[in-house]
């Protein structure tokens, strides 16, 4: 895992190098006309950010002749000393010092004693002549000096974005270019383009992994968080962080930050309870409040759970009702992972009370849409008393999804894999209807199912109450799930499972919200991507 | 509402420092500047609460910098960063309008303390600490 002290080091290299190349450069270019203000302007800055950076990483010694060297182009700017005759010499040594200590300091070897050009420098600075020795600026030590580049180059997001949209691109041509050399049959030409298919998925990869960070870098501004609002809120907490190092795309990181600041405030403020409610419920004092990151499959899952109150369902429930948001008797019929789904819609708290922390006109509703915003998911589960756990389950990319293509009315349609729960296949014997509704018991649950077919077509009418004796035979049902919520969707043949690049729609399918984007296939046919979460209320909106 | 700070520092290093401090102690940090042109770009783009300064930068002086700010957001707190041996700059910063004054190298709670301490005298008729 990289610490934020790693981290720090190594932008105070990559800055350091780079300072000693500008300064190398800008003393020559003195050297050739004494006067170039602007040159000798940013030696000062570069000595005085070098000093201050390297102080304030502990390296002093590159501080010391830092600090120095700024005084001298301090005096020389001020017009007190000029840059000519031994001055020059003890400077450019100066410089070459500093370049030394770097790389020194860079492969963690001993940084070389640097008294003499110190007291030198020191001469300097006092206005006295400095003692210089036989060699010093001799041509011999030019020829040895090495010329090193930094290891670590930065890079904007942005140009790691349009990378990615490029490889996006390629990838879909590259396809293209497979089914065509597969419908030719030219031997040398299948041959090339299953070598190209490797390199592109070799490249896909490369780009994909340049922009991974680790959680940890998110992570780890947790503990202070949670310590400033454990004491706003007069809570104990003691927070445990797990699998720092799993690594996920930077934009999604970014994307979630807020997200992930609102679970953890509202677990504090409304997940655990104060010391004397735990010991009072027979928990010890401080409440226990775990970030956790794995991989599962290509996903990431981040975990905030707490060892608190707990999630009354009952009170969801009430409060469902109450806003209109299902009837007092369907509410009765639900069970307590679809009532819980309640508190993502958008604007419903349970907070009684508006705290400075937590509760202030955020609700999960906004956590949610940057979950699905990513394609991802959020999972509440909870035991009444015990605690809450929230689940995120993140792509590891942006780029490339994990698709099923399946065919309805001969047109191929692709659906995230991120919200494909399984795949199965049905008698119609094996479906119940129940108050106008498909429903299969799948595991012990049971979960309505819908005709895509009629969804996608029927207009904003309601749909029409199902029969089974429409169904005739095998049913192909794919088994999405959203919000914790189950629909299994009739199609007429799953294709494969593929990897997909999601392009935006162009106007005006744009408008059709059904859609999350389109996808070109190898054939060269377009295939919409189907949007779950729209989907899912377009039925719930929908059904008899 | 959380104190917006834009930082101002030609260094990376000490950008994503101070960045770090002040995020984690709850501050949200609107910008980065790394010289003086953006500097004065960006505090009119995102008119923050507060403005880290370093006294050297490439283009202006953090003098100038200062200066230019002042004209246009006579409100803002402009906490001026320097290293030992700027005394002198920072004097005259502190006459034209500077907050405040950070030492570099310098510890987080320094930091945390003397940014506190600039927005306390803003916020001391609301009931934000």
């Amino acid at each position: 895992m990289k610490s934020r002290e790693e981290e720090y080091r190594e932008i105070f290299m990559a800055e350091a190098l780079e300072y000693y190349d500008a300064m190398s450069r800008h003393i020559s270019e003195l050297e050739k006309d004494p006067a170039d203000e602007k040159a000798l302007h940013e030696l000062f800055r570069l000595m005085h950010n070098l000093k201050a950076n390297a102080r304030a990483m502990g390296f002093n010694d590159i501080g010391e002749v830092a600090h120095r060297m700024e005084t001298i182009f301090g005096l020389i700017r001020s017009k007190e000393r000029t840059f000519s005759g031994s001055l020059v010499s003890v400077l450019f040594t100066g410089v070459d010092t500093l370049g030394g200590m770097i790389r020194a300091v860079d492969q963690d070897e001993e940084v070389a004693n640097a008294d003499k050009l110190l007291h030198n420098l020191d001469l300097l600075v006092e206005g006295e002549e400095p003692i210089l020795e036989e060699d010093e600026g001799n041509a011999d030590e030019d020829a040895s000096r090495k010329l090193e580049l930094s290891d670590l180059v930065y890079i904007q997001i942005k140009k790691l974005d349009h990378l990615l949209n490029l490889v996006g691109e390629l990838i879909i041509d590259r396809d293209r270019i497979l089914t065509l050399s597969q419908e030719i049959g030219n031997p040398a030409l299948q041959a090339a383009a299953s070598h190209l298919f490797r390199i592109a998925d070799d490249l896909q990869y490369s780009v994909m992994d340049a922009r991974l960070v680790n959680v940890g870098s998110l992570f780890n501004k947790f503990p202070r968080v949670v310590r400033d609002v454990a004491v706003a809120e007069r809570k104990e907490v003691e927070l445990t962080i797990n699998g720092q190092d799993i690594q996920i795309d930077r934009n999604i990181l970014q994307i979630i930050t807020d997200a992930l600041l609102h679970l953890v405030r509202n677990a504090i403020g409304h997940g655990l309870e104060t010391p004397e409610e735990r010991v009072r419920a027979g928990k010890p004092e401080q409440g226990s409040l775990i970030l956790s990151a794995q991989t599962e499959r290509d996903d990431v899952l981040i975990q905030v759970i707490d060892d608190g109150k707990g999630i009354n369902v009952d009170q969801v429930r009430r409060k469902a009702v109450e806003r209109g948001l299902v009837s007092a008797e369907a509410a009765r019929n639900l069970d307590p992972s679809a009532v819980r789904a309640f508190l993502f819609e958008p604007g419903f708290s349970m907070a009684k009370e508006v705290t400075d922390i937590s509760g202030r006109g955020v609700g999960l509703d906004v956590v949610k849409l940057a979950i699905d915003s990513l394609g991802g998911q959020l999972r509440v589960d909870s035991v009444l008393g015990q605690g809450t756990t929230f689940t995120l389950v993140l792509p590891t990319s942006i780029a490339v999804k994990g698709a099923l293509l399946f065919e309805l009315e001969e047109r191929s349609y692709a659906i995230p894999l991120m919200h494909t729960d399984s795949v199965v296949s049905l008698q119609p014997k094996q479906l119940n209807v129940v108050g106008g509704i498909l429903m299969a018991r799948l595991l012990g649950e049971n979960i309505p199912v819908v005709d895509l077919r009629k969804l996608l077509h029927d207009g904003d009418d309601a749909l029409i109450p199902a029969i089974k004796t429409e169904l005739v035979g095998r049913q192909d049902i794919i088994i999405v799930n959203y919000n914790n919520r189950k629909l299994g969707l009739i199609v007429d043949r799953f294709l494969r499972q593929q990897d997909i690049v999601i392009k935006p729609m162009s106007k005006p399918l744009d408008m059709i919200d059904l859609f999350g984007g389109v996808t070109l296939l190898g054939s060269g046919q377009v295939c919409l991507v189907i949007d779950v979460p729209a989907l899912t209320r377009l039925f719930l909106a929908k059904r008899p | 509402m959380k104190n917006r700070i834009l930082i101002v520092d030609d260094s990376f290093y000490m950008r994503t420092m101070l960045k770090n401090m002040l995020t984690d102690a709850g501050y949200e940090v609107v910008g980065e500047a790394a010289n003086g042109q953006q500097a004065l770009e960006m505090a009119s783009a995102t008119r923050p609460d507060l403005i880290t300064l370093d006294v050297i930068l490439p283009d202006n002086t953090g003098l100038d910098v200062l200066k230019g700010i002042r004209l246009e957001q006579p409100d803002v707190k402009v906490v001026m960063c320097s290293a030992v041996g700027q005394e002198v700059i920072v004097n005259e910063a502190l006459e034209s309008g500077a907050t405040a004054y950070i030492v570099k190298p310098f510890s987080e709670e320094k930091v945390l303390e003397i940014v506190g301490g600039a927005l306390q005298n803003q916020d001391s008729d609301s009931s934000e600490a």
